[in-house]
């Protein structure tokens, strides 16, 4: 078992394979209808996004509240591309990631000068400005929304149902994980960490902290671009500025901090488990803000680590204890 | 010189914390920083590291290189590493993160490479790590490693931001109160595991204390600084008796027309 573990951690790409080749399976062993699926599309997504939002609030600490503004910005950028251009999602998911990096690096300018309460109101007027600007503009198709935003056709196979799309989301989520697992295990992510810890402290390690926290802000957009290109293409290819409200912000942070603000994991985990409940409290529409609201107040009392965290914590203590508990007695 | 400071000056409105000090440091020298509380040691230490901007006019060299208005970043890449008087210790990393972070300047691949991926990034990344490791077993942190740095006791604390501060190699080391609040044990146990550090990696070093033991015993020659202005320089003996640096400890001692002259008002 631990050379396994050793050779994963030298070819991470390894791992990958191994997941990728599960996930091709999940569906055809454990689904039983579409709406399965296009849930474990949701979750994909959510995945992608989450991933990005704990590099930027999880690694390098820096609050926002204004990435559902990028996500919009990814989706409409496909949507746009489709409606003027008839672009499909091969060309519109880069440029959604592009033209989302460079919304992210003007979301991190008042991340220079601005920390906790007054970035989360900067960005959050950053992400709502978006909204509202997309929700105003004809060029958008404002309040109609963009609609039959084709799927993609690979060798002439249109992935035009919820259990087809899954296979464009999954893999698409897996590059997405790949990316981030290996910006935060290097030296990257350490200074995120460190910029998090102590900004000060940081610049004097030679660590350039606006340099870092413009990299977090570019990366976790570009990865939300992704994601927002993703969900515009998914079946059946609706968008509306709706979508993109703060409620799905608080849900996106539900997800961060509920797996794990700063832990490798936390943003996948969470995004599953918040997915489900999501769609499982449905019913229960009214309270639905109210029970993230309160997921993420209990977490932060309770575990603030998230689970992520507290898995961690266990296994470190485990193997302190046998470390330095067998020297001492 | 290794660092030399020329009319530096650095006023917060009308209070010049520090006022026209020149200084200067050659390699591999011991400097104590001494003077009373709020005499403007620590404002030097920012000044120098880049944390605050001196007044124009003020000049700033390190190792033959122009610093004087250089981000603190740019200072730490040119090999001047500092402690705070408040630590600021990376809390909530790992010890063996909060030292491989320290090792920043000197990561050998780009981010490009970070990215991506690849898997010559991991074979680095061990080296780092061994060497690292090796440095805690050092200062004898290697048992703590994984733990995270808000669990270490006070003295394991000034232990760890010593070897994050020498996680990069740094050709000039400051260390800011390095032994406040250390028992007599662990100061002694402090200044040895620094004296060797010093050795091992030919560091030198400028160190702000109050314990005056510390300063007199380790120190090759002690600069005194009092209300912002360096009053005296010399080896620690020659401070001892020097009369400005005890007027500015103790007080002037006053003769009976004085202080017949201080009552009355």
């Amino acid at each position: 078992m631990d050379k396994f573990k050793e050779i994963i951690r030298q070819y991470p790409f390894l791992g990958f394979i191994i997941a990728f080749i599960i996930l091709m399976l999940v569906p055809s062993i454990f689904f039983t209808d579409l709406y399965q699926s296009h849930l474990a599309s949701l979750i994909c997504i959510n995945i992608i996004v989450a991933a990005g939002l704990n590099i930027v609030k999880g690694f390098c600490g820096q609050v926002t509240v204004g990435h559902v503004g990028i996500y919009a910005v990814g989706s409409y950028t496909a949507g746009c591309m489709f409606l003027y251009l008839g672009s499909g999602l091969w060309l519109t998911l880069p440029a959604a990631i592009l033209i989302a990096g460079l919304f992210g690096m003007a979301f991190a300018i008042p991340s220079f000068r601005l920390e906790g309460p007054y970035l989360a109101l900067a960005t959050l007027g950053g992400g709502e400005a978006i909204r509202l600007f997309i929700e105003n503009g004809d060029f958008f198709m404002s309040t109609y929304g963009i609609s039959n935003i084709p799927q993609p056709i690979i060798f002439g196979v249109p992935f035009d149902t919820p259990d087809k799309y899954y296979y464009i989301a999954m893999p698409i989520m897996l590059i997405a994980i790949y990316f981030s697992f290996s910006v935060l295990r290097s030296s990257v992510g350490r200074a995120f960490m460190a910029v998090r810890e102590d900004p000060i402290s940081a610049a004097a390690s030679g660590i350039n902290v606006k340099k870092h926290k413009m990299l977090a802000f570019v990366l976790s957009a570009m990865f939300a671009g992704g994601a927002g290109a993703v969900y515009a293409h998914l079946p059946p290819g609706y968008i509306h500025p709706n979508n993109y409200t703060v409620i799905e912000m608080v849900t996106f942070l539900a997800m961060v901090v509920f797996g794990g603000l700063g832990h490798i994991w936390g943003g996948i985990i969470g995004a599953i488990i918040i997915t489900i409940v999501y769609d499982l409290t449905r019913p229960l529409y009214e309270y639905q803000l109210f029970i993230f609201g309160l997921t993420i107040v209990f977490t932060i009392l309770f575990m603030p680590k998230g689970i992520g965290g507290f898995i961690d914590k266990y296994f470190i203590d485990r193997r302190f204890k046998t470390k330095t508990g067998a020297a001492s007695k | 010189m290794l660092l030399k400071t020329n009319k530096l000056m650095k006023a917060f409105g009308g209070l010049k914390a520090i006022n026209k000090v020149d200084f200067e440091l050659p390699a591999n020298e011991i400097r104590g920083i001494i003077g009373p509380n709020g005499s403007g040691k620590s404002t030097f230490f920012n000044l120098v590291s880049g944390v605050y901007e001196p007044d124009p006019g003020s000049y700033i060299e390190f190792d033959g290189n122009d610093i004087t208005n250089e981000p603190p970043h740019k200072v730490g890449e040119l090999g001047l590493a500092r402690t705070f008087q408040l630590l600021r210790l990376y809390q909530d990393m790992s010890v063996i993160n909060n030292v491989m972070s320290g090792y920043h300047t000197l990561v050998p691949y780009s981010f490009i490479d970070a990215v991506t991926g690849r898997k010559k990034i991991w074979d680095q990344e061990k080296t780092i790590k061994e060497e690292m490791m090796e440095l805690l077993s050092f200062v004898g942190l290697a048992d703590y490693a994984e733990l995270n740095a808000s669990e270490l006791s006070g003295g394991q604390r000034r232990l760890l931001v010593l070897a994050r501060a020498i996680a990069g190699k740094p050709k000039l080391l400051m260390l800011d109160e390095p032994a406040a609040g250390l028992s007599p044990v662990n100061v002694d146990n402090l200044m040895k595991i620094l004296m060797r550090l010093k050795e091992k990696y030919g560091l030198t070093l400028i160190i702000i204390e109050h314990i005056l033991k510390v300063v007199m015993d380790t120190c090759s020659k002690v600069t005194v600084l009092d209300h912002g202005e360096k009053i005296a320089e010399g080896t620690p003996t020659q401070i001892k008796d020097n009369n400005a640096v005890i007027e500015a400890y103790l007080g002037k001692k006053m003769d009976d027309e004085e202080m017949r002259k201080a009552l009355a008002v």
